[in-house]
């Protein structure tokens, strides 16, 4: 007893435990890259606080929403690939609602709500109860939630409403003394805005539904194993049917964000916003096959995600779709590090 | 143990759509017993203790727990009443810590929010109990199967269950694990719960179980007391036949001049098993015995080039071979039937045909494909002389019983010809009948001049059907006795203190 | 001769049937709407097929030749989510062989820098080392096929636009056309490809036991490989052979529009090629395939694009409907409906003998 009270004692043994060890990895390489471009282009701003608050967080922070709900559905062992397009449809029914029909746009978001969540356990329920692959079941949800789009409205739609403006223009400025000894803007100017606090809170909310809830432990027994956690008495359905609605509601709630960072409605905005969403949620170490995953890492995932476009901007002289290619590299470097990780503790288990 | 009946199972009846699975069945627990259930595969064990944990549901009978009628409706139900199940295969998830794969579902909450804490501290109690000492916040997949299989126990126990189901929960592990478990189920026993034990494994029934229930083809043979049965007599309830007329085996003649057909020196794989040197004469019968983990399994893979070697080297017929994947293994007519049927050995989707024409189609490589007249010709003439219990050759594997599966891999590898075979527990989870019988196909093979190599856990059959036995601990071979001669003893005590027993047998 | 009972639960529980069974209900669908749906002349100008069916064949081809390869994928337990991509790096490799001049001839012309069987062998090269890339990720490295084809699909289209910098070329080369455009005989060229893979194809896995390796090592990979089959041997393969039919869709793709289109070329194949499988009953666990079910799957996503713009419905509108009509087959072709049939018919049969 007090034996193995004692193993546990230390903070740092505590820390070293297996199970996050791909959180770790995440940060780790998102620190390279924020040291390889701090050297590289410290003298051109790239260490300020601007560019990480602004360039890498707030500009990704609907990815950053909508990839709260990817975890956990990836956790689950699943995965959504209608989210881009859930989130569109978000912005098309907000667009459409106030500019077409005069409709308050929390009526039109309480609305789509209503859609996404709704959509989500349908989806759920499909994967559930009729064995549908879930790549399929949510193949078909994009494709429908995007003829959907398309059938509101086939171009884009300009918002004008006090409510989406203010929200725009909501931001709380970095404060700090400047040489003066007088309290002022920070400079370059930094500040956090409506969707940067929404995706934290996301990431609060995701954390706490995880690590605290027994529907959040439920999740991750589904993803380790569903038979057994079948067989253990745990509510598998609910528990799947739930995380898609989840999904939904954060796609929804991801695609409001996007619609206050454009102030329109697409029916073709953020296609492929799915795979960037995924590869988020993979690069922060949330494992595809299930059972694994943290929203701190999501969150690194987030900023690593963004830190690369970053890089590029900053050098200049690459083409944009060095972007694409890297991220590409950057997932497999991702996925090389966690087959050693799993060879390495399989390694090590203990006999 | 107290003469009070803590269930009771009355005249319990299962009709399912093709067939009758049980048929007026009496079961009685008492509080404070170990009770096994008895009988070979399809006799009804499962489907019995299906409906007492509410996975299926029974279409006639009654279930009454403490003199009260039941009908769970499915095993969460079950749980709740009081019932709890252990399977052979380990139902927990591998991700979450030990501590949470005890406790989850039924977390205690502090403030509407999970309390870890407390979690891991009952945990840890719960392990001391069961002698375990072990860091509860690891996640489960870092731990031997037997640990995981002694939280499975844990998480059964904790429920506060009256009666706890075993089914198989030993196949996976080695003595000293199964005397842990045994040491385990005797202190819940004298708590007074009422255990139901479901094993193959003979001398288990006879070392733990205080009584023991036969069934046979969906009827009940008997209720008996552990010792008004010898284990022959328990056999032959099991099977129906006279056990005798089931093992008469006749080992392998092997004369002193014939040839070796397969040597291997010095040949090992650096952390996993260390300079093996082993020869095997053709038509003979080599027997391989061991703990679980001490190496059987990784010679026997090395030998066959699913392992590959880093020093020494391997010779068939006198000639220098250089596996380097089963393939090149399967050119050389040397064949493997694997330790884990349903991982390694059948592919559940394909018919009883492709599955046995597999391994000639891999020798022949895919462009030169058989007619479908030679697969169909290959498998009636091995569904025939194997007995094969299946309507058609185009049944899925997966549909078939564990020893039909068991049958169908082997002849698999018949059908390849081998020189040399090698059989890695191939009795395992089979029941006393297909035991039987695939030990005599093996000497039957002998008999035709194959050289086989026999692994197994169970020391009466390696010492029934061997010439020689080779005998590992740790990755290292310490012993080769002769298989007439030697007794269980010998090998056991070979097994417990090394290679100082070794000299003692062979001197 | 034996007459050969109709068995209604064999038929019933196939999943080929309902993808069959519900081609042929869009296509009456279309010919009630429009009797002339079904009706196939001869363009007398250029002597080529021309109709309705012919152009959902015809259109159909890129995604069928590649459905092809992505059966065999899905047969593995796999997906290949690069397919697209690669499609778009086999245009642009092929146009910038073919204008390579860019920069001194400024109009497009029916004219090749590179030699013609060049600009056909370097992006279907190209091509199909990339599927062998994913392929050594899957079976060397040992990942899983989502993510280590998102590698490419991902990064892929970076590399076609990398590839033109970034630019969009045109050509007007003659022979380079006929791939996409041309005919032979009344048979308009890309349904002469595709019917020449298909059956290419098809030799290849059944008249092999290539197929059954497929499967073999789909269902229980371990197994097979002590089985003696080489399972990274057999992976290999197929996300090869998969990346070079996705070269071939490519080519035709960018000779329908004479350009390369790294943005939009190819975009959504995956996914409808991996539906087109489904579709076609074979399941995305892997193990038992069908090569004909892929190409009914095929032909119904083409059926209901066709059927969209034939009658003038919001062409956006068709992932709407392709959604709608996957659904119901998704629906029919599941587990517990499949069995709920079975049931019934055996229902049926009990009722008849007793």
């Amino acid at each position: 007893m007090e034996n193995s009270n004692r193993k546990r004692q230390s903070l740092f043994t505590r820390l070293m435990n297996p199970k996050y060890v791909m959180v770790y990895a995440t940060i780790a390489i998102f620190l390279i890259i924020y040291i390889f471009g701090a050297i590289q282009y410290g003298d051109k701003g790239f260490t300020s606080l601007r560019t990480l608050v602004i360039s890498m967080f707030t500009e990704n922070a609907y990815y950053g929403i909508s990839a709260v709900g990817m975890t956990m559905v990836l956790i689950t062992g699943g995965i959504d690939l209608s989210v881009g397009a859930v989130s569109s449809l978000t912005g098309m029914i907000i667009a459409y609602g106030t500019a077409r029909l005069g409709i308050h746009p929390l009526v039109c978001l309480l609305f789509a709500f209503v859609i996404g969540i709704g959509l989500g356990a349908i989806m759920g329920a499909g994967i559930q109860f009729l064995n549908v692959p879930p790549f399929i079941m949510t193949l078909t949800g994009m494709f429908l939630t995007r003829g959907c789009c398309s059938l509101i409205s086939r171009e884009s739609i300009e918002i004008q409403s006090d409510l989406i403006d203010a929200l725009a223009n909501f931001k709380i400025y970095i404060m700090w003394w400047n040489s003066d000894g007088e309290w002022a803007k920070i400079k370059p100017v930094c500040y956090i805005n409506f969707n940067l606090i929404l995706f934290i809170i996301m990431i609060i909310v995701g954390t706490i539904l995880l690590q605290k809830t027994r529907f959040g432990r439920n999740v991750y027994a589904v993803g380790g194993n569903e038979q057994s956690a079948k067989l253990m008495g745990l509510p598998v359905a609910r528990t799947k049917i739930l995380v898609y609605a989840f999904n939904g509601f954060c796609s929804v709630l991801a695609g409001f964000a996007y619609t206050i960072y454009v102030k329109s409605g697409w029916n073709l905005a953020l296609s492929g916003g799915e795979l960037e969403v995924i590869t988020c949620a993979v690069i922060g170490g949330t494992l595809m096959t299930g059972g694994v995953g943290y929203m701190v890492g999501t969150l690194f995932g987030v900023l690593l995600k963004s830190a690369i476009p970053a890089l590029i901007t900053f050098n200049g002289n690459l083409l944009s779709w060095w972007g694409k290619i890297a991220t590409g590299a950057l997932l497999l470097l991702f996925i090389f590090i966690q087959r050693i990780v799993v060879l390495y503790s399989a390694r090590k288990k203990q006999k | 143990m107290s003469d009070e009946i803590i269930l009771e199972m009355k005249q319990i009846e299962m009709q399912f759509p093709a067939v009758k699975a049980l048929d007026k069945v009496d079961f009685t627990l008492r509080r404070g017993e170990v009770h096994s259930l008895l009988g070979e595969n399809g006799a009804g064990k499962s489907t019995l203790i299906k409906c007492l944990t509410g996975v299926n549901h029974k279409t006639g009978g009654q279930i009454i727990l403490e003199g009260q009628e039941i009908s769970p409706t499915n095993p969460q139900h079950a749980m709740e009443l009081g019932i709890s199940t252990v399977f052979q295969e380990i139902n927990l998830c591998p991700n979450l810590t030990v501590a949470e794969n005890i406790f989850i579902g039924r977390q205690p909450m502090k403030h509407g929010q999970i309390n870890w804490k407390e979690i891991n501290r009952r945990a840890d109690e719960l392990m001391a109990r069961f002698h375990l000492d072990i860091d509860v916040t690891r996640p489960l997949s870092m731990f031997s199967t037997a640990i995981q299989q002694m939280v499975s126990i844990a998480r059964a126990v904790d429920v506060q269950a009256k009666i706890l189901i075993l089914d198989e929960p030993t196949s996976s592990l080695d003595d000293n694990e199964v005397k842990l478990l045994f040491d385990v189920m005797r202190e819940l026993k004298a708590s007074g719960m009422g255990i139901i034990f479901i094993t193959h494994f003979l001398d288990q029934i006879y070392e733990i179980s205080d009584r023991m229930t036969i069934l046979r083809n969906g009827h009940l043979v008997g209720a008996y007391g552990i010792n008004e049965l010898t284990k022959v007599e328990l056999v032959t309830e099991m099977i129906g036949k006279d056990i005798d007329v089931i093992f008469n085996l006749k080992r392998a003649e092997v004369g002193e001049k014939d040839p070796n057909m397969l040597e291997a020196d010095h040949i090992g794989v650096p952390g996993k098993v260390e300079d093996i040197s082993l020869d095997i004469k053709k038509g003979e019968l080599l027997g391989f015995a061991g703990l679980l983990g001490s190496g059987r399994t990784e010679t026997a893979e090395m030998l066959f080039g699913a392992e590959k070697i880093s020093k020494g080297e391997i010779r068939l017929n006198g000639q220098k071979v250089n596996f380097r994947q089963p393939h090149d293994a399967i050119m050389k007519k040397v064949a493997f039937c694997p330790e884990d049927r349903k991982r390694d050995g059948i592919i559940g989707d394909l018919s009883i045909r492709e599955n046995i024409a597999l391994a000639v189609q891999a020798r022949r490589g895919f462009m030169r494909p058989m007619s479908r007249q030679e697969q169909d010709e290959l498998a009636d003439k091995y569904i025939k002389a194997l007995g094969i219990k299946t309507p058609s050759a185009e049944k899925k594997i997966a549909e078939l019983s564990g020893g039909n599966q068991q049958k169908v891999i082997l002849a698999r590898w018949m059908a390849t010809q081998p020189d040399v075979l090698i059989l890695d527990e191939p009795t395992r989870g089979i029941d006393v009948g297909a035991k039987a019988e695939i030990q005599r196909l093996m000497l039957e093979m002998c008999g035709d001049g194959v050289s086989v190599v026999f692994i197994s856990s169970e020391l009466d059959e390696i010492i029934r059907c061997s010439n020689r036995i080779v005998i590992m601990r740790d990755g290292k071979k310490v012993a080769e006795v002769d298989g007439a001669t030697c007794t269980q003893q010998d090998i056991l005590n070979i097994i417990a203190e090394g290679a100082k027993a070794a000299e003692e047998v062979e001197a | 001769m034996k007459t050969k009972k109709f068995n209604w639960s064999q038929i019933t529980r196939s999943k080929i049937t309902w993808a069959i069974v519900a081609e042929i209900l869009i296509l009456l669908v279309c010919f009630i709407i429009r009797p002339d749906f079904f009706s196939i002349s001869i363009q007398p100008s250029t002597g080529v097929l021309y109709g309705s069916l012919i152009d959902i064949v015809n259109r159909s081809a890129e995604i069928t030749i590649i459905a092809m390869g992505m059966t065999l994928v899905i047969a593995l337990g796999g997906t290949d989510l690069s397919v697209g991509a690669l499609v778009a790096v086999s245009g642009a490799m092929a146009l910038k062989l073919m204008r390579w001049d860019v920069l001194e001839y400024n109009t497009p012309g029916d004219y090749t820098v590179y030699p013609f069987f060049l600009v056909l062998l370097l992006p279907l090269v190209t091509c199909t080392l990339m599927g062998l890339f994913n392929g050594l990720l899957i079976a060397k490295g040992g990942m899983q096929p989502f993510i280590a084809t998102l590698i490419l699909m991902v990064s892929g289209r970076g590399i076609a636009q990398i590839l033109t910098n970034g630019k969009q070329f045109t050509t007007m080369y003659s022979p380079f056309r006929m791939i996409g455009q041309g005919n032979l005989g009344p048979i308009p060229m890309p349904i002469v490809i595709m019917v020449v893979i298909c059956i290419l194809m098809g030799i290849f896995v059944r008249k092999t036991a290539f197929g059954t390796f497929v499967e073999s090592v789909g269902v229980n990979r371990s197994a097979s490989r002590l089985s003696g089959i080489s399972s990274d041997k057999v992976i290999l393969i197929v996300y090869a052979l998969t990346g070079l039919l996705a070269g071939i869709a490519g080519l035709i793709y960018s000779s329908r529009i004479m350009s390369n289109d790294s943005n939009n070329a190819g975009i959504n194949y995956e996914m409808d090629a991996i539906l087109a499988v489904v579709i076609g009953g074979t399941a995305m666990t892997g193990g038992k395939f069908s090569l004909v079910g892929t190409f009914v799957g095929s032909l119904i996503i083409r059926t209901i694009v066709t059927f969209v713009y034939y009658f003038g419905i919001v062409s956006e509108a068709t992932m709407a409907f392709k959604a709608l009509i996957i659904a119901v087959v998704i629906v029919l072709q599941s587990e517990p409906v499949r069995e709920y049939f079975a049931k019934r018919s055996e229902a049926r049969a009990a009722r008849k003998s007793a």
